[in-house]
């Protein structure tokens, strides 16, 4: 019996080439879009789980509060972790890590290795990290030791061991042992790096007396608890800590503390204080919805497309029945139809994946699966959810079908046209209603990024090359050296450009009602030359000046977010008061226009710049838009000649600002992707449906046509009906993404409002691709000859 | 071997009730051969479905082999039809998709004969019916009075005790209609098959044993011949 009614399903499959194809293909497309956001989503939640202490560890995070704010964040000062570890038995080990760029030389190779990181000892008996050569214990101990990931010793040393070698790192060519080579780092690790640096080399060798500097914040902090603790209940006692070890410093400089304990798990997706590397727990939400989303438009396809042609199998139904079938007997045969349908969709869809995922891969930026059978549990997913969708889309269509009677069927004329039709446009209305929802929120997601990227940001940063010296005592030499050259329009040096980081500090700033108030400013140190250099816009008072020889150490410039902080109601009123920061003191010499040194997601924080004129990292070139390459190659060569003993790296503002973007930029384009598939299974279904309801039509456009109809009569006819339903998919898909757009777009500190053209562009958008995919099939049933459609009767 | 006793259809169409069966009565016993005849809306074909229990009546009892078919349920009347009845149709009705030997085969299937059996069974038929050249051949290869030989082989493959034809040569010319009347009654003379065919035409009507004449609804006459 099975064998027979395999037979009648591939050659029934073989029979309607053209609905198979639409129905398979449409199908294949589905579970492979649907797959690979599993593939991405199923990443994205494994972050940091392949620890197998994952839940025994949190991170320790800190509110700072100040008279003036409270900042969220995702760091420790180095003494909270190790008296944590003292003062409770039931933390059981700690790990502080440490992040930083540091030049590494052996011999003639040098790079600038930007993932380094110091970190504690307990590094490697915390974390699952593998560490191949050396032992665990020890590797990170002593001052000076090194260990570098596979990849980064390759650089180094090739194929021979680097274990025992030395290498000079940092400017001052400070011998370090390699002491551990560790696997990379797994892409799916919140924490990353290339290099470990023993946290004892930061402690107790480059800034001796870290240890003891509760006020200094830089480490991420991990807390391994003893099995079953409590973290609420241990979160309960840190206040005391606190006041036990460090209360009467707090109270003096009335900065403030609390720590909370995140677990390791849902840092990555869940924690809003940063970190190496984070997701977003609502970018997966969206994701998981949008592949129900495909999948259902799919798994429509396949119902509407099987129950539109219960007209052909219904005289089937009708002799199965006559020569004794059961109504259960053809309700499995269809459904086992269906199962086979799906097979052959699962092979394709393997096919599919094998060929598109390295595509997929490069498009989420990162690798997401190494390959389709590096898994095998994935085939039996997939092979799962096929059959599963074979035998859920199958069940009504079979019902509908197994349900005909044979005396109806068989008796000529049977239209089974009106019975599925209004299920059939629901179904229609539903799958339209998914794709222009997400037509619209591609739209809004471009539209927010063009937005983003052309906004005036309040400063220039075009042509602007940034070389970073980190620090090295040649850079001003340099410097100099390089603003002569040709093609070298002004440079300036300074410790941070925007989109960069920047150090915060610990500041008193006289207010308004002129006490010194405390607050923690961001802080740019600049030269005298970067308030130009970026064309930042002054509001009152005065940029740096080389005529006031004070400047140096008594000038600071705040930008008007500041201003409004401490009180002013206008920039005027702020110039001439009292600032103290970091030692120094001094007056307010101007208020600069607010400019985005962070990402648009973020409002313009309070900023505060001061004239540093040695050793400040960054150098920036503007440069002329002629012969750029020849101008990098000129200052690489200063470079080689003044600073020979790092590599030369440079980059251009503008991208390194908008690579803060990248992932948006990605779900931008994911997300188009994924809204593209979505309308091309909905169109095949529409092609599909349009072409067997036109077919159903035959006749009656034929008797029309005799009667004297109109070929444009008769296609405007035969599209109506299908552009009355998207019209109604319309209607219901503007107000649900409306409203899920509008949500996405509260991460974003500046943004666009949700304009009716949106909308308008999406309607106008679905209304002709829904045209296009039906107007094939009813110009052609209109121009054919009634003779013909009629004779058939 | 079956008795249908104040049979009424009728449709209700807004209210009214529109009779296709008009409180009918009749009695068929084993080994007649019975042809149905009347104008067009007579309820010939109203009265073969009820037979063969593909419809149901409006009102009245029925009674199949000493069952009273109005009791049954669903799927014992089934099992009643798969075990007794055969249909041949005007249409020939063969399902497209499939061979001549595998329509043959399809009652089987539903009769839980094993593979091999089934196998035999159709060697068997399409031997008798002289189409074992044709058994590959899918029906839209085949003439009209062929596919409704093979119509035929799939009704009777069953071994049925009852054949009913509902207007059997309707779609032949003269010289393939006389064929299958000439089989029609060697089967009925020979294997003892009980058969009732709706037909137009009153030479092939000769063929049988009674003719009974329906008039909107009502048996009109009924004639031995």
């Amino acid at each position: 019996m099975i064998k027979n009614y395999f037979k009648i399903a591939l050659r029934n499959l073989w029979k309607h080439k053209v609905f198979s194809f639409i129905n398979i293909t449409g199908l294949s497309i589905g579970i492979t879009a649907c797959f690979f956001i599993f593939m991405y989503v199923g990443f994205e939640l494994s972050y940091d789980k392949f620890h197998s202490k994952a839940d025994r560890i949190y991170r320790l995070v800190t509110d700072i509060k100040t008279p003036t704010e409270t900042m969220n964040t995702g760091i420790t000062a180095w003494p909270f972790a190790p008296n944590i570890k003292n003062d409770f038995p039931e933390v059981e080990s700690f790990v502080r890590i440490s992040g930083g760029s540091f030049l590494v030389r052996r011999g003639d190779v040098k790079f600038q290795e930007e993932k380094s990181a110091f970190a504690d000892s307990t590094f490697f008996k915390v974390f699952d990290f593998k560490l191949l050569k050396g032992d665990p214990r020890t590797a990170l101990s002593a001052p000076a030791s090194i260990v570098f990931t596979e990849t980064a010793a390759k650089k180094y040393f090739g194929n021979a061991n680097p274990m025992g070698q030395t290498v000079l790192i940092t400017g001052d060519a400070i011998p370090a042992i390699v002491t551990g080579l560790m696997k990379d780092m797994p892409e799916n690790s919140q924490i990353k790096a290339d290099m470990l640096i023993s946290m004892s080399s930061l402690t107790q060798k480059f800034n001796k007396g870290l240890d003891n500097q509760w006020g200094n914040f830089g480490a991420t902090s991990y807390l391994l608890l003893k099995p079953g603790t409590n973290p609420k209940a241990l979160e309960a006692k840190f206040p005391g800590f606190i006041e036990n070890h460090n209360g009467k410093e707090r109270k003096s400089s009335q900065m403030f503390y609390t720590f909370f304990l995140e677990p390791l798990k849902s840092v990555y997706l869940y924690s809003k204080r940063g970190g190496q590397d984070s997701g977003s727990i609502t970018n997966v939400y969206i994701f998981g919805i949008v592949a129900i989303f495909i999948l259902l438009i799919a798994c429509i396809n396949f119902v509407n497309l099987t129950t539109a042609r219960s007209v052909e199998r219904a005289k089937e139904v009708g002799i199965r029945k006559v020569v004794g079938a059961e109504k259960s007997q053809l309700a499995s045969q269809f459904i086992g139809e269906s199962v086979v349908l799906c097979l052959i969709a699962f092979v394709l869809t393997i096919l599919f994946s094998v060929l598109l995922l390295p595509l997929f891969n490069q498009l989420a930026g990162k690798t997401i699966s190494a390959g389709v059978f590096s898994n095998w549990y994935y085939v039996l997913i997939l092979l799962v959810t096929s059959v599963a969708i074979g035998l859920i889309a199958g069940i009504y269509p079979a019902l509908v079908l197994s349900s005909f009677k044979p005396v109806m069927v068989l008796k000529g004329r049977f239209s089974s046209g009106n019975k599925g039709n209004a299920l059939r446009k629901a179904l229609v209305i539903s799958q339209f209603s998914i794709s222009i929802a997400l037509i619209i929120g591609t739209i809004i997601v471009y539209t927010q990024m063009n937005f983003m990227q052309n906004r005036d940001l309040g400063f220039s940063k075009d042509q602007m090359l940034i070389l970073d010296t980190n620090g090295d005592p040649a850079a001003d030499a340099f410097k100099q050296a390089i603003s002569i050259l040709p093609g070298v329009k002004s440079t300036a040096n300074s410790s941070s450009v925007p989109g960069g980081g920047n150090s915060g500090a610990y500041s008193e700033i006289e207010n308004k009602k002129g006490d010194l108030q405390i607050a923690n400013l961001d802080l740019y140190f600049v030269d005298y030359d970067y308030v130009n250099q970026f064309k930042i816009k002054m509001v009152a008072g005065r940029a740096f000046s080389r005529e006031f020889g004070t400047d140096t150490a008594q000038a600071m410039l705040l930008n008007e977010a500041a201003v409004k902080m401490f009180g002013y109601s206008s920039p005027q009123q702020a110039v001439g008061r009292r600032f103290k920061q970091w030692g120094r003191e001094g007056k307010i010499v101007g208020v600069m226009k607010d400019f985005h040194f962070r990402s648009l997601q973020e409002v313009i924080k309070p900023l505060s710049m001061r004239i540093e004129l040695k050793q400040l990292g960054l150098i920036s070139v503007k440069v002329s838009p002629q012969n750029i390459t020849g101008t990098i190659a000129a200052i690489e060569n200063k470079w080689k000649t003044l600073i020979p003993t790092r590599p030369f790296n440079y980059y251009f503002l503008d991208e390194f600002f908008d690579r803060q973007y990248r992932s948006e930029q990605r779900f931008g384009k994911l997300f188009f992707n994924f809204a593209v598939l979505a309308i091309l299974i909905s169109c095949l279904g529409l092609l599909g449906l349009a072409s067997y309801s036109t077919l159903q039509r035959t006749r009656e456009i034929g008797i029309r046509k005799v009667l004297g109809a109109t070929v444009p009569g008769i296609v405007n006819m035969l599209s109506k009906d299908f552009l009355i339903l998207v019209i109604i998919s319309f209607f219901i898909a503007a107000p649900v993404s409306w409203f899920f757009m509008h949500k996405w777009l509260q991460d974003f500190a500046y943004r666009i409002n949700i304009s009716w053209w949106i909308f308008v562009l999406a309607g106008i958008l679905a209304v002709l691709i829904a045209l296009a995919t039906i107007s094939y099939q009813a110009i052609r049933a209109a121009m054919s000859n009634p003779v013909k459609s009629l004779r058939s009767e | 071997m079956l008795s249908l006793q104040h049979i009424s259809k009728y449709y209700q169409v807004s209210g009214l009730k529109n009779f296709v069966l008009n409180d009918l009565s009749l009695e068929i016993d084993e080994g007649e051969f019975i042809s149905i005849m009347g104008p067009s809306g007579s309820g010939k074909s109203s009265l073969l479905n009820i037979i063969g229990m593909l419809d149901e009546p409006s009102e009245g009892y029925q009674y199949f082999v000493g069952n009273a078919v109005h009791q049954l349920k669903e799927k014992q009347r089934s099992a009643l039809y798969k075990q007794y009845i055969g249909f041949v149709f005007q249409a020939y009705h063969l399902i497209d998709e499939l061979t001549v030997a595998e329509n043959i085969e399809t009652p089987l299937i539903y009769q839980d004969f094993k593979s091999a059996e089934r196998k035999a069974m159709v060697a068997d038929m399409l031997d008798r019916f002289n189409i074992v050249g044709k058994k590959d051949l899918f029906p839209a290869q085949l003439s009209g009075g062929q596919q409704q030989l093979v119509g035929i082989a799939r009704a009777l493959i069953a071994k049925p005790k009852l054949l009913l034809a509902d207007e059997p040569t309707g779609n032949l010319n003269s010289k393939q209609g006389e064929e299958i009347m000439e089989l029609f009654r060697k089967l009925n003379k020979e294997d003892g098959v009980t058969i009732i065919q709706v037909t137009h035409s009153e030479k092939n009507a000769e063929y049988g044993s009674r003719i009974i004449n329906l008039l909107d609804g009502k048996v009109e006459s009924s004639k031995q011949l």
